[in-house]
């Protein structure tokens, strides 16, 4: 192993220590685009005392321009679609999209119809996808935390052939 | 003002440890549906109720292709109802976040 090479491992190493004592905080605002308001009441949920994601130093905050990350829920209405991109242009970079609920991945049970968009994923890039109609809180909690890198993907792609 | 402390004191941490440790979820919860290969007959069943229709039956080369994507999928449990071999049942597996749509798919195939 060359001088370079542990140097290099040697960064890695106080990278991730870096990213394991400070890069714990997240912000995040959330945004509306068209759900059913099921998706709305987890989110609610979120920072109550049960689930309390404070403690993880993840906060939900009132303006785009304070946040890190944007969850956002519902298929994107037409309605929604430009305040979503005024949303999205008003984060500041580098900045994450997480699709929550089955609505924002790709439609949902609203599907792909003449008023709905058919996920967020055709108006912005999407960071993490949270299936769920709508996920439990603790199925949210594990989208954030894969989205700060603390835990990794669980579900995989399967193909079989029987 | 000593009733609330009281009352504190008697209600305790009510935080849940999740995600330090596992979190079950109940019985009944409608979580992942799991599609048990061997079983489906591509029937077709589960494709005409679907509401959300993220299940789909397809011919490919002489080989029958069943598509299920958990990206869309509402988690009604309608799939696990009608079908009559009992190859889709919902699961209480939630943990689904996935950074692609394409690690949300399942797909089985079977020559004919
Ligand atoms: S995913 Fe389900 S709960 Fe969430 S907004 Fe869509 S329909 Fe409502
Ligand atoms: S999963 Fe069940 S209902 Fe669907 S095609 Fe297979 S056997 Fe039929
Ligand atoms: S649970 Fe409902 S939405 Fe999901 S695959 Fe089955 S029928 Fe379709």
């Amino acid at each position: 192993m060359t001088i370079e090479d542990e140097v290099h491992i040697m960064g890695q190493q106080l990278h991730s220590r870096i990213t394991r004592i400070f890069g714990r905080s997240l912000h995040i605002r959330e945004v509306d685009a068209g759900s059913c308001n099921g998706c709305e009441v987890e989110v609610n949920s979120l920072s109550n005392p049960i689930y309390d994601i404070e403690r993880f130093g993840v906060h939900i905050v009132a303006s785009p321009r304070h946040a890190d990350m944007l969850l956002v829920t519902g298929p994107v209405t037409r309605n929604m679609e430009l305040a979503l991109l005024k949303t999205y242009n008003a984060t500041p970079s580098p900045k994450l999209v997480a699709a929550m609920g089955s609505c924002a991945c790709s439609g949902g049970i609203f599907g792909d119809t003449y008023a709905s968009g058919g996920g967020v994923d055709r108006v912005l890039p999407v960071d993490i996808y949270i299936p769920g109609c709508p996920p439990r809180p603790q199925a949210v909690i594990f989208g954030l935390m894969m989205a700060m890198n603390t835990f990794e993907q669980k579900i995989r792609r399967t193909e079989v052939v029987a | 003002m000593l009733k609330i402390l009281e009352m504190t004191l008697k209600t305790g941490i009510q935080t849940t440890k999740y995600p330090q440790e596992p979190d079950i979820a109940p019985l009944d919860f409608r979580g992942k549906p799991e599609i048990f290969p061997d079983s489906c007959t591509f029937c077709g069943n589960c494709v005409a109720v679907c509401p959300s229709n993220v299940i789909r039956i397809k011919e490919d080369n002489g080989e029958m292709v069943l598509v299920l994507s958990y990206c869309g999928c509402i988690f009604c449990g309608r799939c696990d109802e009608v079908c009559s071999g009992g190859a889709i049942k919902l699961t209480q597996e939630y943990e689904m976040a996935s950074r692609t749509k394409d690690d949300l798919y399942c797909i089985i195939r079977r020559k004919v």
